[in-house]
């Protein structure tokens, strides 16, 4: 008995010796859970061709430790869908890497269903504070979280507006509008708390359902409150009947700050024309100062961008520039280390990272929480490196305005000039 | 005061759009009893019609209505016949379940020929006009000209010609019509098509008033059947003035509440309707069950 124990043990391990050998030269499969349907289709398809681009240009350079990468995709349409594609994946497929996802809602979905498996999986884009917060071990949160987005736009206005409107802090009109979902709520969550810590009172602070469709109420009342500076997170089809609805109502504000989707769509400008110049979107940069690169990224990044312009001829938006340098990092400063590829041996390498600013394209360094971060000690994999700012519309592209290192244009058009003039 | 009377005129015009959008539905719904939960995705199919006529041949979206109101009645008739005619003789959910899966498929052929981005038309008139201290948009307080006209005109052909008649008759007493001599399949196929059309016309006004992207419909349709039934199953001037009261309640309450809530108020006014005045606000007596009874 116990000989063939010992026989079978070893033909075991002839067979998986021979199992590894023979996928050395496969591929690494990655699985890709982004909404390539439904209503954010728009964005997810952004973002899968950015990664595309990653794919393709790690595989031109000969791979990972010699093998190429080969995505899979599945298709994150809701929640739902998010939970029982990732499952596909996993289960048929037999993924152990996921990545992606752009909104909040399927990361949630994406990285719950990855952590019952025991799944590795690297989070783009999604913001929301829950993402890193459920005690997860192999979610990975390389974008910035929910919060950092209103900081930012609250930073901007404190350090960069008061002064450029000459209006100081006390006597300065702030209000606040949010989308009511998952993102619109937990981003206006965090601008109202870091408001109150600097000091700030909002003068007004509502949210709205995204499928509203009459703005009517929202915009007389904010004519009624007559804010100087107006935050206001937005999806693109509510950000479009916002902008027009205040044409239609006159309603004129010094400075107008989006935060992130909404107001940064390309499309914005093809809806709302000229007057989207001197708008400022809180957001992933979708292109920062150059010169804060480290000079192997700042190549990457060029190329990245001249391929992307290229394919869609137009420039990617911060979140799938994101993308882009979120699949990098994988493919640079992850995979290369790992001999198994199993998510424990991902897990410890990233635990390691140690990055600093201006290393990924968008300007984001990478150092992960581990339950050892101050402010939160029940965060786990959250980046805190990751880069937000402020950007504007100009008039013909945008520039990054804000924090002043990552900056490439000062900002204009402040204030705002009515909407005779615009 | 100046800020009530915009909310409110503000509410009236939109509802106006809301209540030219559902007089489709009154037909296909209210008078035909078929629940076409494809109604939004029909808007958003001739809303994408609008666009290109506009965009393509540089046309005025109005101009369009004259290309795009033929062509949704033809698209009406084929739906009808390929989808809608096969599953009336089965039981009720066959239908709801058939115009279902319609709307899914509409949404993902439009997301894979048109892809998920907005499409828009640019603004036809600049700037609002202006009375006193309250802005009119000349787009919106054109859908409303162009609704109230649209509702007379329905109404009296529904009231005074032969074939609004033959209507009434199917509706009320499907056999007893065909044995009247009506000709009752050809009479629901009109009827039904005749409902698309009246959406397409809809979708002309919306043009330069919304966006158009594959899933816009869903923004819409749940209001077209609030509306339809609030207003009275079948009755036209039932379905403008419940459209302009939905249009008003959502106006007032995001205003004086809070925004969140804009919808939750016009179902709440839609509940108190129901419970005082079942057959809808302009319903006759016993329309909710006309047609059910055979």
């Amino acid at each position: 008995m116990r000989s063939f124990l010992r026989l079978s043990a070893m033909f075991a391990s002839i067979v998986l010796m021979l199992g590894t050998n023979a996928s050395a030269q496969e591929p690494i499969r990655i699985g890709v859970l982004l909404p390539f349907t439904g209503p954010l289709a728009k964005n997810g398809i952004e973002n899968w061709e950015a990664m595309q681009i990653a794919r393709d240009m790690i595989n031109e350079r000969g791979g990972l430790n010699g093998r190429k990468v080969e995505y899979v995709q599945g298709d994150a349409t809701t929640p739902n869908a998010a939970i029982s594609e990732t499952e596909r994946l996993i289960t048929k497929e037999g993924i152990k890497i996921t990545t992606g996802s752009f909104a909040s809602p399927l990361a949630i979905a994406v990285s719950q269903a990855a952590e019952r498996h025991g799944v590795f999986h690297w989070e783009t884009t999604g913001a929301a504070e829950i993402i890193t917060r459920r005690g997860f071990k192999h979610t990975f949160q390389v974008g910035a979280p929910a919060r950092k987005y209103g900081q930012a736009a609250v930073d901007f206005v404190v350090e960069d507006l008061s002064a450029r409107l000459k209006k100081p802090m006390s006597n300065l009109r702030m209000a606040l509008l949010w989308e009511n979902r998952a993102f619109g709520k937990s981003v206006g969550d965090g601008i109202r708390a870091y408001s109150e810590k600097k000091g700030i009172k909002l003068v007004y602070d509502e949210g709205y359902d995204q499928t509203a469709t009459d703005m009517t109420p929202i915009v007389q009342k904010l004519k009624d409150v007559k804010p100087d500076v107006l935050i206001a997170i937005s999806f693109p089809n509510d950000a479009i009947l916002f902008q027009r609805k205040a044409k239609e109502l006159d309603f004129n504000v010094n400075a107008f700050i989006g935060v992130s989707a909404g107001y940064s769509a390309p499309d914005l400008r093809d809806s709302i024309g000229n007057s989207v110049t001197g708008i400022f979107v809180a957001d992933f940069p979708p292109k920062v100062n150059a010169n804060v690169l480290k000079p192997e990224v700042k190549k990457v990044a060029e190329e990245f961008y001249k391929r992307y312009e290229a394919k869609l001829k137009r420039a990617p938006a911060g979140h799938a520039a994101a993308g882009f340098s979120a699949v990098w990092a994988l493919f640079t400063e992850v995979l290369p280390k790992a001999k198994t590829y199993e998510p424990a041996e991902l897990r410890d390498i990233v635990l390691k990272l140690d990055l600093p600013e201006g290393s990924l394209v968008n300007g984001s360094g990478i150092k992960f929480t581990n339950f050892d971060w101050p402010d939160d000690p029940k965060d786990a994999g959250q980046n805190l490196r990751a880069s937000i700012g402020v950007w504007q519309w100009t008039k013909d592209g945008n520039e990054q305005v804000f924090p002043p290192s990552l900056a490439t244009h000062e900002p204009i058009q402040v204030p705002l000039p009515g909407w005779d003039k615009r | 005061m100046s800020t009530l009377g915009q909310l409110v005129i503000s509410g009236i015009l939109i509802g106006g759009i809301y209540a030219l959008m559902s007089i489709g539905l009154t037909l296909i719904f209210g008078v035909l009893r078929i629940v076409n939960f494809a109604h939004g995705e029909f808007l958003m199919v001739a809303m994408y019609g609008a666009w290109a006529i506009t965009r393509l041949l540089g046309l005025n979206p109005y101009v369009a209505a004259v290309a795009i109101v033929p062509a949704m009645f033809l698209f009406g008739a084929i739906v009808y016949r390929m989808i809608i005619n096969p599953a009336l003789d089965k039981p009720h959910l066959v239908v709801v379940f058939a115009t279902m899966a319609l709307s899914i498929f509409m949404q993902n052929v439009a997301l894979m020929m048109m892809t998920a981005d907005l499409m828009d038309v640019p603004p036809i008139f600049g700037r609002s006009i202006t009375i006193g201290p309250i802005y009119i948009k000349v787009e919106l307080l054109l859908g409303f000209i162009i609704t109230i006209l649209c509702t007379v005109a329905l109404q009296w052909m529904i009231k005074t010609t032969y074939l609004g008649k033959a209507i009434r008759a199917t509706v009320q007493d499907g056999e007893a019509a065909m044995l009247m001599g009506i000709p009752v399949p050809r009479i629901f196929l009109i009827t039904f098509a005749g409902g698309s059309a009246l959406v397409g016309l809809a979708a002309c006004v919306m043009m330069p008033l919304f966006s158009v992207f594959p899933t816009v419909g869903l923004n819409f349709v749940l209001i077209a059947f609030v509306i339809v039934v609030l207003g009275g199953m079948g009755s036209i001037e039932g379905a403008l003035l419940g459209g302009i009261c939905v249009g008003v309640v959502q106006s007032l309450s995001s205003y004086y509440v809070a925004p969140a809530f804009g919808q939750m108020f016009f179902f709440v006014l839609f509940l108190f309707v129901m419970i005082f005045r079942p057959n809808g606000l302009l319903g006759q007596k016993g329309a909710a069950t006309i047609g059910m009874n055979e």
